[in-house]
């Protein structure tokens, strides 16, 4: 079960969600992906504006930048999971009302959230399946992202 | 709310501010603990799977719904999975 690291960002906030990570099961070699620790914050000339973070699930890519993941020992495979950042069009596929974690902060601050062992955010072994981190502020418009570390099964 | 789990951490100007979070075992929400607050206003616990669960799950199982708890769904969506793509779906 080997442990991964990927960062992810979104260029331009809005005052509507945007996705600015995204990890999801591959076309092949599906296995269980569990997102377990999640960091948030935002770029940009510090000043205090508020931002909303979102994780929810999808059954569908958008369009975005690919990510590689980086093993957290180096003694491990490359993931298989897909990873990607900064979607520039939206999965069609967020499933409503499957809010998994949702806060707001300042701008000027950074918030992470560790899951407990064995309470981890879990992505079936099923197509296309996923998390996105989703972003939004209304007044804001640089910058946000953050990193996430998750698990394959 | 003992052995919440979870943990989401902020840092700030003012200082860390920590809060504990649990999973919620149905649909896997993460409820944010406040410190000293009402365990009711959090969620509950399914005396069926023995884990903690959502405000959001409470209400469903209070109208009758069943403790279905993820792992149980995931297994179903792989199950579905698996049959679709051995039809060649």
């Amino acid at each position: 079960m080997a442990k991964y690291a990927a960062k992810f960002s979104q260029a331009t906030l809005t005052t509507t969600f945007k996705t600015a990570g995204h990890v999801r099961t591959p076309a092949a070699s599906m296995r269980r992906i569990k997102l377990y620790d999640v960091l948030f914050g935002a770029g940009g000339t510090p000043a205090d504006n508020v931002l909303e973070f979102n994780l929810k699930r999808t059954t569908a890519n958008g369009t975005d930048s690919a990510v590689t993941p980086v093993a957290l020992d180096p003694a491990d495979a490359a993931a298989v999971s897909t990873v990607g950042s900064n979607a520039t069009v939206e999965s069609a596929s967020i499933t409503a009302n499957s809010d998994l974690l949702d806060f707001n902060l300042n701008q000027r601050a950074t918030y992470r959230w560790i899951a407990a062992p064995g309470s981890e955010l879990v992505i079936p072994n099923v197509l296309n399946s996923g998390i996105v981190v989703l972003v939004l502020s209304p007044a804001y418009t640089g910058a946000a992202g953050g990193a996430m570390l998750f698990e394959e099964q | 709310m003992r052995n919440a789990g979870g943990v989401l951490i902020g840092v700030g100007d003012t200082g860390t501010v920590e809060v504990d979070t649990f999973t919620c075992s149905h649909c896997q929400y993460v409820t944010k603990v406040p410190p000293r607050c009402d365990p009711a206003d959090l969620g509950g616990h399914c005396k069926s799977c023995d884990k903690l669960v959502c405000n959001k799950c409470v209400n469903i199982m209070a109208r009758g719904g069943n403790c279905t708890p993820w792992e149980k769904q995931m297994i179903a969506m792989e199950n579905r999975e698996a049959a679709r793509r051995s039809y060649g779906i």
